[in-house]
């Protein structure tokens, strides 16, 4: 599902990815961990074609992400649901809206956007909440719209940029048990992470990355 | 309607309440500029016109030498009505320019009366086709009356040269202001745009995250910036009614001239270029205030 051949991201000299090779197959379900500045963030934004790689082969879905045009980009990402820390939700639009984002942008019609949007809000344990606002929810419950509206496309990869890092240890772990129901429907899972604790309590393949390096897959 | 088309819409419509205030402004720059476009557009439709019907109404006065005998003037009048572009001549008799001058000018009767009736010289009017009265074609038309029999031909070539060359100087001055109200004020409302488009940057950048096109996300800012120009244009063509209605009610009154009852308002193509002008603003300026901000966005 995701082949890196020996990727490189230079920003002017500085390093954010040196040489990384890796590859992760369809229904995987992995962590991309290390210290802060180790290069989690910029793989995981390389994935979604937020940056290109300097140096370098990128393919997420078979589709070359290194060679990727702009005009191309949005049909990418309709393929990857993305989650993130700050959850990156519209405080002005309701839980309903916010999910049906994801599918509005794909032309589906209402009638679809609602029933898609109630069976994964009742995925991430918020059926029936869908006319409420953003403001008035917990971070957990934020962050668990954000994962619905990654899902509500069905997407084949699921990134997770640091989902569990503005929550505590009981909204991480329901946020975690929801990504995990999520890659158990076949969906390939990549969370970027330096929660030990969350790691041991959910263990699953680790891409550990050290100034730029992949120093252990 | 697809629901893609609805979805824009829908954006487009909640994006108009929601920002009120910048989108009033918006549709208020494009009323002032159409405003101007649309009094640019009176003037100069109303001096057009003007100058047709003074073309319709110009004629040659050709003036009889005093030693030309009476029936080789009715000969030259007869054969100069047979021409293709004359519609009319008249021949007017040394008495009857005597009389009609002390009609028109009574304070010069007593002098006119001791001058004698054969003072003025007898004259042909020649009344022209539209096209023969053109300012070219009137000048070669003249050219063709016999310097024998003629001693004066006036047609008002002097004026005619001289109103041409103000209308040229006008569409001209014209031109440049409007190109510089144009550009002025789409940087206006690009700004004002870009002002909702910031309002709305939280919620873009997630609809470029999940996989929006550019044109997806342009589309709605593209819809509101048509209706602001609709705004825009309709509040312009009151204003322009209004300023109509104000400027032939005060030009009657101040000099009763016949000329400011023909002071007509616009024509529908030329408010169809009203609406126009004021819809094109309003899209390109979206356009290029959504370009800029997407060029930004990864």
């Amino acid at each position: 599902m995701i082949r890196a051949y020996h990727v490189t991201k230079r920003y002017g000299d500085v390093h954010a990815l040196r040489d990384v090779t890796v590859k992760l197959g369809k229904g995987e379900f992995c962590y991309v961990t290390g210290p802060s500045g180790a290069g989690k963030t910029t793989m995981l934004k390389m994935l979604y074609g937020a940056v290109q790689p300097t140096e370098g082969k990128l393919l997420v879905g078979g589709v070359d992400v290194s060679r990727l045009s702009k005009r191309r980009l949005p049909y990418l990402r309709r393929n990857i649901g993305i989650v993130f820390q700050d959850f990156k939700l519209i405080p002005t639009r309701t839980l309903a809206e916010n999910v049906g984002l994801a599918l509005e942008v794909l032309g589906t019609s209402r009638d679809v956007i609602d029933r898609r949007v109630n069976a994964v809000l009742g995925i991430v344990g918020l059926r029936g909440r869908g006319h409420e606002y953003p403001p008035t929810l917990s971070g957990g419950e934020q962050q668990r719209v954000a994962v619905a509206r990654a899902i509500v496309n069905d997407p084949s990869i699921l990134l997770a940029d640091e989902p569990t890092g503005n929550l505590d240890g009981a909204m991480a772990i329901e946020v975690m048990e929801i990504l995990q129901a999520i890659n158990l429907r076949g969906t390939t899972v990549m969370v970027a992470t330096h929660d030990t604790g969350l790691m041991n309590r959910f263990p699953f393949r680790k891409l550990r990355f050290e100034a730029g390096r992949l120093v252990e897959s | 309607m697809s629901p893609r088309l609805k979805h824009v819409f829908r954006r487009a419509f909640r994006s108009l309440w929601e920002n009120a205030y910048l989108n009033s402004v918006s549709a208020g720059v494009i009323a002032a500029t159409t405003l101007l476009f649309g009094v640019y557009l009176a003037v100069q439709f109303n001096l057009n016109k003007m100058v047709d019907t003074w073309d319709r109404d110009i004629h040659i006065s050709a003036y009889f030498h005093p030693d030309v005998p009476e029936n080789r003037r009715f000969d030259v009048r007869d054969e100069i009505a047979t021409r293709s572009e004359v519609t009319k001549v008249r021949y007017v008799s040394s008495e009857a320019a005597n009389e009609w001058m002390q009609v028109r000018m009574p304070a010069m009767e007593d002098i006119l009366k001791e001058l004698g009736s054969d003072t003025l010289p007898s004259s042909l009017e020649i009344s022209l086709t539209a096209s023969a009265a053109r300012p070219t074609a009137i000048d070669a038309f003249a050219r063709t009356l016999s310097v024998t029999d003629f001693s004066d031909v006036d047609y008002g070539q002097e004026w005619i040269e001289k109103f041409q060359g103000f209308m040229a100087m006008l569409k001209l001055l014209g031109a440049i202001m409007g190109s510089l109200i144009l550009v002025a004020a789409t940087f206006l409302v690009m700004n004002t745009v870009h002002l909702v488009v910031y309002n709305r940057k939280e919620e873009l950048e997630i609809q470029k995250l999940v996989g929006a096109t550019e044109g997806y996300v342009m589309a709605p800012f593209l819809v509101e910036g048509l209706i602001q120009g609709l705004i825009g244009s309709l509040l312009a063509l009151g204003g322009l009614a209004a300023v109509h209605r104000l400027l032939v009610a005060r030009l009657k009154d101040a000099f009763e001239l016949a000329v400011t009852a023909d002071l007509q308002f616009l024509p529908s193509s030329y408010i169809a270029l009203l609406f126009a002008a004021g819809s094109i603003l309003g899209v390109v300026a979206a356009l290029l205030a959504v370009q800029r901000f997407l060029s930004k966005v990864t």
